[in-house]
């Protein structure tokens, strides 16, 4: 038990030092707020004309969710951006969003960034910024 | 027409959305160990089987080959996922022993007066179960925790006391099977183990990185193919497990695992650590495949028991 306890903390302390650093230079590697927004612009039609995902943007503009969405990835991903958007677990409070249902989301996503020609590196290195909210997105309604 | 067929086509092949399977996305429910739980090749994850998410219930089944030349293991099996919180799996082994084996461990026990006998196979039922207890390996990347989960193996071994016949069709040790023949003590036991499994989106060069680490406590001798205990020794111990693989594209892993094992019978059942090099192809959310290279270190008459082993897991 005793060398159960101290691996699990060498492993923690290890893994500590690759958690959740932004990326030095993604943003303009990947050409900037210009490609977030091709991406997000194709993710948004995939996913308001997915049956399951679509009603949940009822009434949301996709141009705004698409500068939100942008906004925020930049911003994530260290880019010159300010998110100006709300909070996450605020937006998400409205309707509960499943776990199938934000994985569902978050395939439409990949799915674009590998349409818009992002190397499979870079789509990783995304998702590792974003990948955090999702504790702030599923079941947030009270 | 043709053009926009094939451009709906190369949709659905990229898109997992149109499949049956669970929501999770492709590969982080890993491949299926040879003992039925899901995970590596040799040791389990702490991911629950299936690709299921929070609200889903989802199975795999799994068929693993392991070619060593005189032994061969052919296991089978299916498992459960409920919720992606608990796992339930099944598990038939079977470890062809062939007769150049059975003929020295004849030909060791009567001074060389017998020197031909037929092979045998042992066979092995698992049953297991599993329970993620905390952490999401893909989508805690803020943060250093892994998922952890806690499991329990109960495994019995069928041939235990299966006898081994001569050519000639008679039994000289009834009531024996090889694994009491080697010194083991009983035919059953239970396994019960911690994995902590995370994933680095992005974590070297931008491919992704899987760590595994699982602690075992075992009575088991060769994963108890050779039966539990000993005479010497009827308690438990404390094994390591572990995998690292990087996925350098979304349908590809590579890495190595490494499995230690308590060497209670010594002698010819001598164990020592597994270690394997695997490759593994996601092609889609319906199935992977995985070749590997495993050396088991030692067995019975098989100082150098290596050998090829092939895996295919089918999610429902």
């Amino acid at each position: 038990m005793k060398y159960l306890r101290t691996s699990l903390i060498l492993i923690v302390t290890l893994l500590a030092g690759c958690a959740g650093k932004p990326e030095p230079g993604l943003y303009e590697e990947i050409g900037g707020s210009e490609t977030l927004s091709k991406v997000f612009g194709l993710s948004i039609n995939r996913i308001y004309n997915d049956p399951v995902l679509g009603p949940h943007f009822e009434g949301v503009p996709k141009s705004h969710l698409r500068k939100m969405l942008t906004e925020q990835t930049c911003a994530l991903i260290g880019g010159p951006c300010e998110y100006t958007g709300k909070g996450m677990r605020e937006s998400h409070q409205e309707r509960n969003v499943t776990e199938a249902e934000f994985y569902r989301l978050v395939e439409h996503v990949q799915q674009a960034m590998r349409l818009i020609g992002l190397s499979f590196e870079q789509e990783n290195r995304i998702l590792a910024a974003l990948a955090p909210l999702k504790e702030d997105i599923i079941y947030q309604a009270r | 027409m043709i053009k926009k067929l094939f451009f709906c086509l190369s949709l659905t092949s990229l898109s997992p959305l149109a499949l049956a399977t669970g929501s999770s996305l492709v590969a982080t429910g890993g491949i299926t160990s040879f003992e039925g739980t899901a995970g590596g090749g040799i040791t389990p994850w702490a991911m629950i089987a299936g690709y299921g998410s929070k609200e889903e219930i989802h199975g795999t089944g799994a068929l693993q080959q392991l070619d060593l030349g005189e032994y061969q293991l052919r296991t089978v099996g299916a498992a459960i996922g409920f919720y992606d919180r608990v796992e339930l799996s099944v598990q038939r082994q079977n470890l062809k022993v062939e007769s150049g084996i059975v003929s020295n461990v004849f030909n060791l026990l009567t001074d060389g007066a017998v020197n031909t006998a037929p092979g045998t196979d042992i066979e092995q039922d698992i049953i297991g179960l599993k329970v993620k207890v905390f952490g999401d390996a893909v989508f805690d990347q803020n943060s250093p925790w892994p998922q952890v989960s806690v499991g329990a193996q109960y495994k019995k071994n069928r041939d235990f006391d299966t006898s081994l016949p001569l050519s000639d069709g008679s039994v000289p040790l009834p009531d024996t099977g090889v694994p009491q023949l080697l010194g083991a003590t009983e035919d059953a036991g239970t396994d019960f183990y911690v994995s902590a499994s995370k994933l680095w989106l992005g974590g070297a060069w931008g491919n992704n990185v899987l760590a595994n680490v699982t602690a075992r406590m075992t009575k088991a001798n060769t994963f108890g193919l050779l039966g539990f205990e000993s005479a010497a020794d009827d308690g438990y111990e404390l094994e390591w497990e572990g995998s690292v693989a990087l996925l350098p594209s979304p349908s590809t892993a590579v890495g190595i695992e490494w499995r230690t094992q308590t060497n209670r019978l010594g002698g010819l059942a001598e164990e020592k650590t597994v270690t394997d090099l695997f490759i593994a192809y996601f092609p889609n959310k319906h199935w992977s495949l995985t070749a590997a290279y495993v050396d088991l270190g030692n067995l019975p008459f098989d100082q150098k028991a290596s050998g090829l082993y092939l895996s295919a897991t089918v999610n429902l």
